[in-house]
């Protein structure tokens, strides 16, 4: 079993301007089941339009994602309603992905009842079960959102993912929104969750610490497509990328401190417009190592070293 | 030694109806030339602090006690007019949001010249002035940008904007609120380094408002950890990232993952959440979360004992290392 | 079990807590028991019945607010014309929120073509002066009670279509809606259980605040002549034709004026109230 993205390309189109906007182009990957697939990448790369068509939010102007070999595909509805159960996602914001007016054991307890997970008489003790799974007080299940904390409202989101019983879960931004001495938690209980429950993860951040931390493989993203995939040592210890180097050499270290040095600029100008694309590379324009064809010829991943793949000419 | 620029001892700000504490007896200093960062997550107060200095708390927040004395004048008993003439001038404010910390009808070089006009007369040298003040924050093509809009710009260019506007009276003061958090981290980066440059430049004093511990590793002399509504720890970077005294800020520290442990062992968390800064009343803010609780930490609060190196509030330190 | 302290409350709690909703619930109670006085003929006096022996006579033991030119009592005129006035605005409001929000909902849910259809319909209904359009509907059907509140709920409707469609827009793209799909959950559960229990307090809101307008557009209606008609009395038909007299008859005027006054006022704070009570941020403080 396993995710294939292939080739997926999502334009957005707006009317008012009549413009365009390129937020994935030609994005292929494949994720094995267990496997951990951290994507990193700034605001603007596609890393959510990405988890968005994966979990069918979004349909795909172009290519295909398949979920163990099933064409993800809005018109089958069916196939799109089998989908939806196997791979779910979890947004950043656990303030508006609760609904306000809806008791925490209701939120849970609904994608059971409406697909007939478990008996009628057994949904109480599977809502409870899924409490203690996230870390959380089974008494809170008669609680509104708005009487819990950001914490416990990201274990609610993720207990209601789990609770349509998925094989791949998409967690975008999962835990940037929480207070700092918080997050290490729910990471925690994220990695609990994966061993336990033998989950595949889809891990989105801008967070390059955060990824490092939980993938098993990474992919760097920059204005809707991958530059940089391999495994997590290789991306954080071997970067090959330009875009790569400089994402890590701009990670906020508490590891290094007093050194001024290393607040120097490691890369200049900002991401390109999404409506206009560069041309060729799409990362020319702010690039140390750009020679003059970077502006014509697009490089295409290829691969370096046993799984380690680049899009850059100049490596 | 030099007398500090800013001095604040034993602030409180609290809530003017039904009186609930959200910071409680903050007393720090800055000296000049100095770069201090307040790191505390939301709720523990630090934007309050920061606010309070400038006279700009919002509507229903009041300073409940306590002092802040600037360059000699406590601002706390200052009148509107005094506070009015320092802002921009000897203290001035980089927001969170460059989003909408710009007025979006007002073409940039009209904002940028108000902020003189708001504390001298414009003459023939101003454009001038606010032209150079650009160029320093690395905006390219000043004149275009003069005659721009804030929508024209991506949020990094803003902030540059923001940083220019700061400075552009030459403050003693520059008042950070997280400007680089709304950023993604290579623009970060850039806007860190812009910074930190400029200071060492105007040999200028800072108070840096973060929850990120990374971002001001490399841009501060000095700490200050708050937690709940109050000082838990300060100190020098060095001395807080590397010997953190507070379980509260040594609970932080090893919470974040490291960037060269190759084994991943698993994140050593703080369990709950933050404490309200009115519900801790004459005890530790931190004992519900800390291994180290005993009864003596809910029974009286602690106080912040120690020196300007380092100084931590707590009955149970972490001990040297 | 043990009682969990946080327990969520009812609504109704919540809106014992608001003082205004507490006064506009008293002020709409004593309205509702002086109509149901005038439904039931608990009348001290018959509301048509003249007598010129008594015109123009103050407030007195026996006719309570006074009486008319035509020596009609005025205080059980009041009474029915409050029922009156009711009635029509009641009627009015219910089929305009009925088919303005089920309208307003779909069209803020499916878009497209149809929000497009429904937006430019209302904005047609909308371009024209309320008490204007209500007038031309009156004079075309006739001025009996249903056809007034015909009239009066075609000027509504557009508000709760807007209402109601305004924040369907916002909801639907809530991450919790979002959530509702990936879930593969029917476009009806999520609209009935993830979306309208969003957009209720708005439009509950709007039911108060739309009752307090159709009465003063019936008054308005009734009182240029279109709406309750002679020898009939309706609030607004009273004071119209009380100003001749006002000079020497103050209570005339003064009181059916009073009536419509408290009932506005009253539904009002209870659209306050409601606010209130139906919106759970408020709730946790």
């Amino acid at each position: 079993m396993s995710l294939n993205i292939v080739n997926v390309e999502k334009r957005y189109l707006n009317r008012a301007s009549g413009t365009t906007i390129n937020a994935l182009n030609g994005v292929s990957i494949k994720v094995e089941v267990g496997q951990t697939l951290g994507i990193v990448g700034e605001s603007g790369c596609g890393k959510s339009t990405l988890a968005r068509a994966v979990v069918g939010l979004e349909v795909p102007s172009a290519g295909s994602i398949t979920w163990d070999g099933k064409v993800i595909d809005n018109k089958a509805k069916d196939r799109l309603k089998s989908h939806h159960s196997q791979v779910q996602l979890v947004f950043q914001d656990p303030y508006s992905s609760l609904n306000p007016r809806q008791q925490i054991e209701n939120s849970i307890a609904e994608a059971i009842e409406v697909h007939g997970l478990v008996a009628k008489d057994k949904i109480t003790d599977r809502v409870t079960e899924l409490l203690v799974m996230v870390g959380l007080d089974p008494d809170l299940r008669n609680r509104y959102p708005h009487q819990l904390s950001g914490g416990q409202r990201q274990r609610v989101c993720i207990a209601r993912a789990l609770s349509a019983e998925p094989k791949l879960l998409v967690l975008d931004e999962p835990v940037s929104a929480l207070d700092v001495s918080v997050r290490a938690e729910v990471m925690n209980l994220l990695i609990d969750l994966r061993k336990n429950l033998g989950l595949t993860y889809i891990f989105i951040s801008h967070d390059l610490a955060m990824i490092r931390y939980i993938s098993d493989v990474i992919a760097v993203m920059y204005l809707g497509k991958i530059v940089e995939f391999g495994t997590w040592e290789e991306i954080i210890e071997n970067p090959v990328h330009p875009y790569t180097k400089a994402l890590i050499a701009a990670m906020p270290d508490h590891s290094i401190i007093g050194d001024p040095t290393m607040l120097a600029r490691t890369l200049e100008g900002e991401v390109p417009d999404p409506v206009n694309l560069p041309s060729g590379c799409s990362f020319h324009s702010r690039c140390a190592l750009a020679v003059p064809s970077c502006s014509i010829i697009a490089p295409t991943l290829r691969e370096i070293s046993n799984g380690h793949l680049v899009a850059c000419s100049e490596v | 030694m030099s007398n500090p620029l800013l001095s604040v001892s034993g602030l409180g700000i609290s809530t003017v109806q039904d009186p609930r504490t959200l910071v409680n007896s903050v007393s720090f200093e800055i000296m000049p030339g100095e770069a201090v960062g307040v790191v505390g997550e939301s709720g523990s107060g630090k934007t309050l602090t920061a606010l309070s200095i400038l006279g700009l708390l919002p509507r229903g927040v009041a300073i409940a006690g306590g002092s802040i004395i600037f360059n000699g004048t406590d601002l706390t008993k200052a009148d509107p007019e005094t506070m009015r003439n320092l802002r921009g001038s000897d203290i001035s404010m980089v927001y969170q949001d460059p989003m909408t910390a710009l007025n979006p009808v007002m073409k940039l070089g009209r904002q940028l010249l108000e902020v003189i006009e708001s504390h001298e007369k414009l003459d023939d040298g101003s454009v001038a002035r606010v032209e150079a003040a650009l160029r320093e924050v690395g905006i390219p093509q000043v004149e275009r940008a003069m005659e721009s809009y804030p929508h024209e710009f991506s949020g990094g260019m803003r902030q540059r904007v923001m940083i220019a506007m700061a400075l552009l009276l030459s403050p003693k003061l520059l008042i950070a609120d997280e400007p680089t958090t709304a950023l993604d981290v290579t623009i970060q980066q850039q806007i860190l380094a812009l910074v930190s440059e400029q200071r060492r430049k105007r040999d200028m004093s800072m108070l840096w408002i973060t929850h990120d511990l990374g971002v001001v590793a490399n841009l501060v002399d000095r700490l200050i950890v708050m937690y709940a509504g109050n000082i838990v720890e300060a100190g020098t970077v060095q001395e807080i990232f590397t010997n953190p005294q507070h379980p509260y800020t040594h609970g932080l520290l090893s919470s974040l993952p490291s960037r060269t442990d190759k084994s991943r062992k698993r994140l050593t968390s703080i369990p709950g959440v933050p404490q309200k800064p009115w519900l801790v009343g004459n005890t530790c803010g931190f004992a519900p979360r800390c291994f180290k609780v005993t009864a003596e930490c809910t029974a009286s609060a602690p106080k912040l004992v120690g020196s300007l190196e380092k100084s931590v509030a707590c009955f149970h330190p972490m001990g040297d290392k | 079990m043990k009682r969990d302290p946080l327990k969520p409350k009812g609504g109704f709690y919540y809106y014992m807590q608001s003082t205004s909703g507490i006064v506009g619930a008293i002020l709409l109670l004593f309205m509702v028991i002086v109509s149901l006085c005038a439904v039931f003929g608990w009348l001290p006096h018959d509301p048509l019945e003249q007598n010129v022996e008594f015109a123009m006579q103050g407030p007195s033991s026996n006719f309570w607010f006074g009486t008319d030119e035509f020596g009609r009592d005025i205080f059980s005129r009041s009474l029915d014309g409050m029922r009156r006035s009711l009635t029509v605005s009641v009627s009015a409001v219910s089929i305009a929120a009925t088919i303005g929000v089920t309208l307003g909902i779909l069209s803020g849910y499916l878009g497209r073509w149809f929000d497009q259809l429904i937006v430019r319909l209302s904005d047609v209904i909308f371009a024209f002066p309320a008490i204007l359009l209500a007038l031309a509907i009156v004079s075309t059907l006739g001025n009996s009670w249903y056809q007034t509140s015909l009239a009066i709920a075609v000027v509504y409707t557009p508000i709760f279509i807007r209402v109601a469609r305004g924040p369907v827009l916002t909801v639907k793209e809530m991450d919790y809606v979002k959530v509702t799909r990936i879930l593969g959950f029917s476009s009806l559960r999520i609209l009935r259980k993830h979306i309208l229990p969003n957009v209720t307090a708005p439009i509950v809101v709007q039911v108060a605040l739309s009752l307090s307008w159709a009465i003063l557009t019936e008054s308005g209606l009734s009182f240029l002549g279109l709406g309750t008609q002679p020898p009939n009395a309706s609030l607004g038909l009273m004071v119209s034709e009380a100003q001749s007299i006002a000079a020497f008859a103050w209570w005339a005027l003064f009181f059916p004026s009073a009536f419509i006054t408290i009932v506005v006022v009253g539904l009002n704070l209870v659209g306050d109230g409601l606010r209130d009570a139906l919106d759970p941020a408020r709730r946790s403080s």
